[in-house]
């Protein structure tokens, strides 16, 4: 039927444009296109075949490339900002400043969407003058101090944690925020830059304390996350004011902290859904242990400290790494510290509605799960609820990965937006080998081009570095993009400078005058500085 | 101290470099979708290459690749310097996938299929939107090259992998486009 199909339409369009689709018409990347196009791969493939090749034609535009290179600024915006909800509610006024700073400021790429999504978009935006800088200098400071929040999630694999090491610089950016003003390790103190995050230190931190504290715990075989993280902890337990020595109750404090911020005393049951976002990073069991501690002492408002007290003894038991079943909870051993917490909680006080949840095992352990009270105890609802919390736990990485994904919550949503961003990227792929294709008849690209690229991928020089004397810092300051790394030693020992540099200099200008990817205010910087380098390289 | 994204790109420009040479002397006749088949070929393989064989996706592309003769000769080319026990498993993938396909079969089998009760508008949602995610899900699955093979779990972490490989390709290609028609245009 004609009428229902598009009732069914319209209404799933409607439920995405809300979130996808804020964006005044502007410079609407092409994956948005096609978003919008295809508000749901439910109504079947046929529409995204048709829209592929629509949006092929689209991608030949000038716009396709403005448009790519805007995801691509979405990137590492996206992964420097973080994009809790709670984080978003205390930090939208200065966010906003901010954006509208920048803004002004003219950051080419990451502009149009500065418009849409409100809080979550100006806050990103508002990361980007720096971001746009160290777009992959990000990941300098980020790589050695973040493994803590991601690695919790893993199952303890090399791979995996190399991996998530990567994948911590996403999450690095809201971490170090949280972490700076506590002057954690300096290594974050990149993200000292706005402050627009520290609007509410307390919540703002408590809120991705609980995360990074909770990211920390997890995983045993990363020392420096548990340090960091313990850290972290330490400094929520100075700020949440409670005094509590032991860690695991300064999380609890911040865990309730950030419950009762959001949820003001909300009952237990609500926590669950809750906390399968809220605690972003956190390890599998982290949600229903978090959401049974927040849910138990936002209910009694932070609780007493006697409470904690005898839990803090239980804990310690625990904490010694027996998984043993007292209070008849099993624990795997590598979840030593929130287990205890949940045990305890549900030992001390028999406040009860939450036991603690067991979390997944790398492959070789048991995976030892309590049921929840007022959930049934079948094992297949156990698995199932445990595997549900390690997808959602997932999907909270991918949401930092994915443009545009910050607001969006539940599984359906989320996986819409995440295969329209891969197909996007292949058609990306498809098109640009296409046009290289064409560009070249040749296929090779001659080494000239090779050691350009590697200038492309070096450091990025800030334009105070311009006033260097020598030539090779003066080919850097187009070269805002690139991230910190290899330094082009093989530079010298090829062509002559002038043309290498004169070269390098023209495939600048050229992105330039295409006007794509280059931040507005650059190009003045530029102009003085080209044109004391082509008179320098002339002046040979 | 390195930046990962960049080591990502150097390397999956370097791999590339050298599986476009490998082309190098029947380029002259190539067509323009041949030549474009083979840039393609090469930079996925080259960053499939990247990843050492770790993740699910890049040993599907790697066996992937292997099945046609074009295809080997860049993964011998691009793997051979590293571990022989990489490409193995590439081609022990399919055998892999096979059993894991098998299991699941079984699996499916034994489990108790529960009997959507309820006329309730919350069951029916709730079913409805199972539904969608589950459809969604497959579309992801044949996205994410060797999705078909994975838990949900898995490949949802594949995915997050494929899509920061995606996008350093995506990155490498069009500055080097941007170079290439530099290059072009100031000749």
């Amino acid at each position: 039927m004609d009428t229902s199909d598009k009732d069914k339409f319209e209404l799933e369009k409607s439920n995405d444009n809300p979130i996808n689709y804020h964006s005044s018409g502007g410079m609407s990347s092409d994956w948005r296109f096609n978003s919008t196009s295809i508000p749901n791969s439910s109504l079947g493939l046929v529409p995204t075949d048709n829209l592929m090749s629509v949006c092929r034609g689209d991608l030949v535009g000038a716009a396709s490339c403005s448009s790519s290179s805007v995801i691509d600024s979405f990137g590492p915006a996206m992964w420097e900002h973080p994009t809790n909800s709670q984080n978003l509610v205390f930090c939208d006024i200065n966010a906003q400043n901010i954006a509208s700073s920048s803004n002004t400021v003219g950051i080419g790429k990451g502009f149009p969407f500065s418009s849409r999504n409100g809080i979550d978009r100006t806050l990103e935006m508002g990361w980007n003058p720096p971001n746009s800088m160290l777009k992959g200098g990000i990941f300098l400071p980020n790589a050695p101090g973040m493994l803590p929040q991601s690695l919790s999630q893993f199952p303890a694999d090399s791979a995996f944690i190399e991996r998530a090491a990567r994948f911590s610089c996403f999450n690095g950016g809201d971490f170090g925020d949280m972490v700076n003003p506590f002057g954690v390790p300096e290594s974050m103190g990149l993200f000292s830059r706005g402050g627009g995050m520290m609007q509410g230190p307390g919540e703002v931190f408590v809120g991705s304390g609980m995360k990074s504290v909770s990211g920390g715990q997890t995983q045993k075989n990363v020392m420096n996350a548990g340090e960091a993280s313990k850290d972290v902890s330490m400094s929520v337990d100075h700020m949440a004011t409670e005094g509590s020595p032991l860690k695991n109750d300064t999380k609890r404090e911040s865990l309730a902290r950030s419950r009762d911020e959001s949820k003001k005393g909300a009952g237990g049951s609500g926590n669950d859904s809750d906390e399968a976002e809220f605690s972003g990073g956190s390890g599998q069991d982290e949600p229903s242990m978090l959401e049974g501690n927040c849910g138990e002492l936002s209910a009694k408002s932070l609780g007493s400290k006697k409470r904690k007290r005898s839990g803090q003894d239980a804990e310690l038991d625990q904490a010694k790494g027996t998984p043993q079943s007292a209070k008849g909870s099993p624990e795997t051993q590598q979840k030593g510290d929130q287990k205890p917490a949940s045990t305890t909680s549900k030992a001390s006080g028999k406040q009860g509605k939450q036991g603690s949840q067991g979390s997944d095992q790398p492959k070789d352990d048991y995976i030892h799960v309590r049921a929840r009270r007022g959930q049934a105890t079948n094992s297949h609802s156990l698995a199932e609820r445990v595997r549900r919390e390690k997808i959602s736990e997932r999907m909270k990485f991918l949401q930092d990965l994915v443009p545009g994904c910050s607001k969006v919550t539940g599984k359906a949503v989320m996986l819409d937006e995440i295969i329209n961003y891969v197909q996007s990227l292949q058609r990306q792929v498809e098109f640009l080998s296409m046009k290289l294709a064409t560009v070249n008849p040749r296929l090779d690209f001659n080494i000239e081009g090779l050691l350009a690229k590697d200038i492309l991928h070096s450091r990025a020089v800030p334009p105070s570095s311009l006033a260097f004397s020598s030539e090779m810092p003066m080919a850097y300051p187009a070269l805002h993009q690139s991230q910190p790394g290899l330094i082009p030693t093989a530079f010298p020992g090829m062509e002559s400078h002038s043309d290498i540099l004169r070269r390098t200099i023209n495939s600048q200008l050229t992105p330039m005058t295409a006007g794509f990817k280059e931040p507005a205010q650059l190009p003045n910087v530029w102009d003085d500085e080209l044109h004391n380098v082509v008179q320098m390289s002339y002046g040979k | 101290m390195r930046a990962p994204r960049s080591v990502l790109k150097q390397q999956f420009l370097k791999k590339w470099m050298m599986g476009l040479q490998v082309f190098g002397s029947a380029k002259q006749s190539m067509s323009i979708l041949e030549r474009k088949k083979a840039i393609k070929l090469s930079a996925d393989i080259a960053l499939a290459a990247t990843r050492d064989g770790r993740t699910c996706w890049s040993r599907a592309i790697i066996a992937d690749a292997s099945k046609d003769d074009g295809g080997k000769v860049l993964v011998q080319h691009l793997l051979s310097p590293e571990s022989e026990r990489l490409k193995k498993a590439c081609t022990g993938l399919v055998m892999d996938n096979k059993r894991v396909r098998c299991k699941k079969i079984l699996k499916r089998s034994c489990c108790i299929k529960r009997i959507r009760k309820g006329a309730s508008k919350v069951a029916l949602a709730k079913s409805i939107s199972k539904r969608i995610v589950k459809r969604r899900t497959q579309v992801l699955k044949s996205l994410v090259p060797g999705g078909e093979f994975m838990d949900d779990i898995s490949l949802i972490e594949e995915t997050l992998d494929y899509m920061v490989s995606l996008r350093a390709q995506v990155d490498v290609m069009r500055r080097s486009l941007a170079k290439a028609t530099e290059v072009v245009n100031g000749k």
